[in-house]
């Protein structure tokens, strides 16, 4: 009998709880998704690159499984409210306490069961399109690769399933501790918090001191090594906690007094935000860390995408060296934007490789500085005369790469132009071009190398030229760059959905509240303009901490991209998507929250 | 239409449930006005369509048929905002169950439907201490509804319904949670607002004893008028007595 009264009124809000099974699937699938790629031995064998990302891969599987965590504490919360209400009634109608905690654990692990399977059939679908489809638009490849991974099934399954053991557990706990009253009134109490200045000062000042610290140690991640991480985490933490504590209630407080909050809805907003925000407090830390964190991922993903370019230039002289050029070839470099173009003349013998010191007088070979600042901006590139040339600039790695055989570089000599005409050996024309932006001619200096590798075969460990280089770390920063784009996205769609269940946990008590406003004659659409200004405050909260947290916290990779690159380098369109996502997740919230909470109209 | 009828009802029907539904028809072609500075009370046996007719007065709820007319304003052919609009500006109400935001002040909870009008804050403060005055909350007005008596927050209650001066105040049974003395003392301050400012004032209630300080009592029996009572110059006692007589009779 109970039972079928439990299923009742599930079913009428099976909206609300299409929501949060929704949520949890989503949830699952991604942790499966990270997992897959986190434990698959083949894969990470067969991906060198990435193998040396080990620590980055068990860093975010730690993050995420403490998001999980926190993700299905939240959405627990969120269940509970909207059951409560229920439950209680079915003990005041006589239901022993003892029946009704059967009921609740049975339908917590219900739902997370169901979730989570639903979840892994998910997660398995996306590893097998998603995965593929990032790693494409990254121009990445990674072999190895596969959608099913056992131990990964398992881990996911393992970890969700004992989560909901532990939240049905809480559950129970909570429901067989609280009153019946309490639970039939849950959602008409409304602490008011205390203010005490004095302390709240104190929390202020402790809160600026702390987040200075953390930002400290981001920035001097060079000095102080990996213990940066922990110390900012620690810090920034506790910071954000403490200036949040101290200020958002301060301000609300203060503008309470002020004109503004007597014109319209306004009163209410804040009265809501105020005691709604003290308890939101631990909650907005946690998102604003989180958004930090998705963010700073995503930035520093999406900068090595966007800069190796810029760094494979600044090394070495020439972008690409053809051999023998075809008609083909020279069709794909008329393409190139070229800033230096040189042609010379080879004779191989031996072991020996001759060049005509008169071609080498009319267009010198450009040759690079190398400095010791570190600052690749100051590695410019110069020509020397042909006697400085024959003496130093010989010996010059990407001149020796312009003839390569199988085992490894001729070596070169310069003969007059009368010697040369005498001197036997196969003749190479070798053509050498340097562009004025690698990024721009990607695509066609791609099917240039492609051409030149497939006549001439190099040595595997050597490359000719800087896009050859481009490629090579390409392949390295590339399973960094993934690792970014895929916690960033993974890590905004948890806290996001965290946020939400939160706010969405606190629906059903405002629903009375809106009640009585309509009564009381607030049009629909002020109510509706409130509600937004409410929520989009809750959202835009964390959203600001987060952008300052991750404008600091992206000092610590400065070390890691030295200039030309820089981890500020373009962040406004990565930001400008980053936050587009995070938007669209407020205007889910925005328009669950107005379906639970506006008052029907009678209709006529 | 006279100026001095603030609410004037004909034919109005009150049908619950869809047409394909098992419909009830709760209200079946009711008639009165109430004029001007009247005190008003209505009785009825429960479920007899005090809460039905006071929504429909309030338009919280739509007849089915017939015309209602509340201080110039026909509600049957009003929309959206204008619904609104007219519960924020033409009615005060006093709910049974206080209907106070407990997020909010007792003074921000006053000023609400001044807000809602977008008065100065000025003028609002003022207003709001207007009432608080007469009602003898005047030091109360910094508390949360959590830390107020019942009777507290019904005085609340009828401030934040006086304070934009309605051209009527309703009330569905503002006593009903409330002991005899805050009971009494809520009908001593209505009949003083009612003296005083000449406000109208229509009480729905089953209590003999509320019924005791109206004017005039309706009885609504099976959807219909049944019967009217005026208390006339009749000090408040025999009109009790009064009331409790006719009662006896028409329950019978
Ligand atoms: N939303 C509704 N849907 C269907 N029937 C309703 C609805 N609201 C009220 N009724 C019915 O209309 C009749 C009148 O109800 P109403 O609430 O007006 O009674 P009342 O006079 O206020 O009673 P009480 O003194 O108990 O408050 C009742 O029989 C009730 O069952
Ligand atoms: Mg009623």
């Amino acid at each position: 009998m109970l039972g079928k009264l439990a299923l009742a009124g599930i079913k009428n809000r099976r909206r609300d709880y299409l929501v949060l099974l929704a949520g949890l699937t989503m949830s699952a699938a991604i942790f499966y998704m990270f997992a897959n790629l986190a434990t698959n031995q083949a894969f990470l064998k067969a991906n060198a690159a990435i193998s040396s990302a080990n620590i980055i891969f068990g860093f975010g599987a730690v993050l995420l499984i403490l998001i999980t965590v926190v993700y299905i504490m939240y959405a627990n919360s969120f269940l509970l409210s909207m059951r409560q209400h229920d439950y209680g009634l079915f003990m005041m109608l006589g239901a022993t306490r003892k029946r009704v905690g059967e009921l609740v654990f049975l339908e917590t692990l219900i739902l997370g069961t169901i979730a989570t399977a639903i979840g892994l059939g998910l997660g398995l679908l996306m590893s097998k399109f998603l995965v593929g489809f990032l790693l494409n638009m990254l121009g990445l490849h990674l072999s190895h690769l596969t959608a099913v991974y056992v131990p990964a099934i398992v881990a996911t399954g393992v970890l969700y399933v004992g989560l909901f053991i532990l939240a049905s557990l809480f559950n129970l706990i909570k429901l067989t501790r609280t009153t019946v009253l309490k639970l039939l009134h849950s959602d008409e109490l409304a602490n008011q918090p205390k203010v005490k200045p004095l302390r709240q000062m104190v929390q202020g000042v402790l809160g600026i001191l702390f987040l200075a610290a953390g930002y400290w140690a981001l920035a001097s991640i060079k000095a102080l090594q990996l213990a940066a991480i922990p110390i900012a985490l620690v810090t920034i933490t506790l910071g954000t906690y403490l200036l949040f504590r101290a200020t958002i209630l301060m301000v609300i407080r203060t503008l309470r007094h002020t004109g503004w909050a007597k014109k319209h809805l306004n009163g209410f907003l804040l009265g809501q935000l105020n005691f709604r925000v003290h308890n939101y407090t631990r909650m907005l830390t946690i998102v604003s860390l989180l958004f930090a964190m998705a963010l700073g991922a995503i930035t520093v993903g999406s900068g090595y995408h966007r800069q190796l370019p810029m760094m494979a230039e600044k090394i070495g002289t020439y972008t690409v060296a053809v051999h023998d050029k075809t008609a083909r070839e020279q069709k794909l470099i008329d393409q190139l934007h070229v800033a230096h173009q040189a042609t010379y003349t080879q004779k191989r013998q031996g072991k020996t490789v001759y060049y005509n010191a008169s071609e080498l007088r009319q267009t010198p070979v450009e040759l690079r500085a190398y400095s010791n600042s570190g600052n690749m901006n100051d590695q410019k590139l110069y020509t020397e005369s042909l006697k400085k040339f024959k003496k130093s600039g010989i010996s010059d790695l990407d001149f020796l790469s312009l003839a390569l055989g199988k085992v490894g570089a001729y070596s070169p000599k310069i003969l007059t132009a009368k010697q040369f005409a005498k001197q036997p050996g196969k003749v190479v024309t070798v053509t050498t071009v340097r562009v004025k932006n690698l990024q721009q001619d990607l695509p066609a200096l791609k099917k240039l190398n492609k051409l030149e590798t497939a006549r001439f075969s190099q040595p595997g460990t050597m490359t000719v030229g800087n896009y050859q280089n481009y490629e090579m770390m390409l392949a390295f920063f590339g399973g960094l760059e993934f690792i970014g784009y895929f916690l960033g996205i993974a890590f905004l769609a948890m806290l996001a959905s965290c946020l939400m269940f939160k706010i969405l946990s606190g629906a059903p008590g405002d629903q009375r509240r809106y009640r009585m406003l309509y009564k009381v004659g607030v049009r629909e659409s002020l109510m509706r303009h409130g509600i937004a200004k409410e929520i989009g405050i809750l959202f835009l909260i964390p959203g600001i901490m987060g952008v300052i947290d991750v404008l600091f916290g992206l000092q610590m990779f400065k070390p890691l991209m030295a200039a030309p690159m820089s981890p500020y380098l373009g962040i406004g369109s990565t930001f400008l998507i980053f936050i587009g996502l995070y938007a669209i997740y407020y205007l889910i919230t925005l328009a669950l929250y107005w379906r639970i909470v506006l008052p029907q109209a009678p209709n006529d | 239409m006279t100026t001095n009828t603030v609410v004037s009802v004909s034919g109005l029907e009150k049908t619950y449930g869809k047409a394909n539904e098992r419909q009830y028809t709760a209200l079946k072609g009711l008639n009165f006005t109430v004029d001007s500075g009247e005190f008003v009370g209505i009785m009825g046996a429960s479920g007899s369509g005090k809460t039905t007719l006071l929504n429909m007065l309030s338009t919280l709820d739509t007849p089915t048929k017939g015309d209602v007319v509340v201080n110039g304003h026909d509600v049957t052919k009003m929309r959206g905002n204008q619904l609104a609009d007219f519960r924020a500006q033409e009615v005060g109400f006093i709910f049974q169950d206080f209907n106070l935001l407990e997020s909010l002040t007792a003074e921000e909870n006053i000023g609400l439907p001044l807000a809602l009008k977008g008065t100065p804050a000025k003028v609002m403060d003022q207003a709001i201490h207007e009432v608080a005055e007469t009602l003898s909350i005047a030091d109360l007005l910094q508390k949360y509804p959590a830390e107020l008596s019942g009777g507290q927050k019904q005085r609340v209650a009828a401030a934040r319904a006086i304070v934009h001066h309605p051209a009527i105040l309703m009330g569905d049974e503002p006593t009903g949670a409330l002991d005899s003395t805050s009971a009494r003392e809520l009908l001593d301050l209505l009949t003083t607002i009612n003296e005083q400012q000449k406000m109208s004032v229509l009480l729905v209630t089953h209590d003999p004893f509320s019924a005791s300080f109206c004017q005039r009592i309706l009885f609504i029996k099976d959807g219909q008028i049944g019967s009217e009572l005026r208390r006339g110059d009749q000090d408040r006692s025999t009109f009790y007595q009064g009331i409790l007589t006719e009662l006896g009779t028409f329950n019978e």
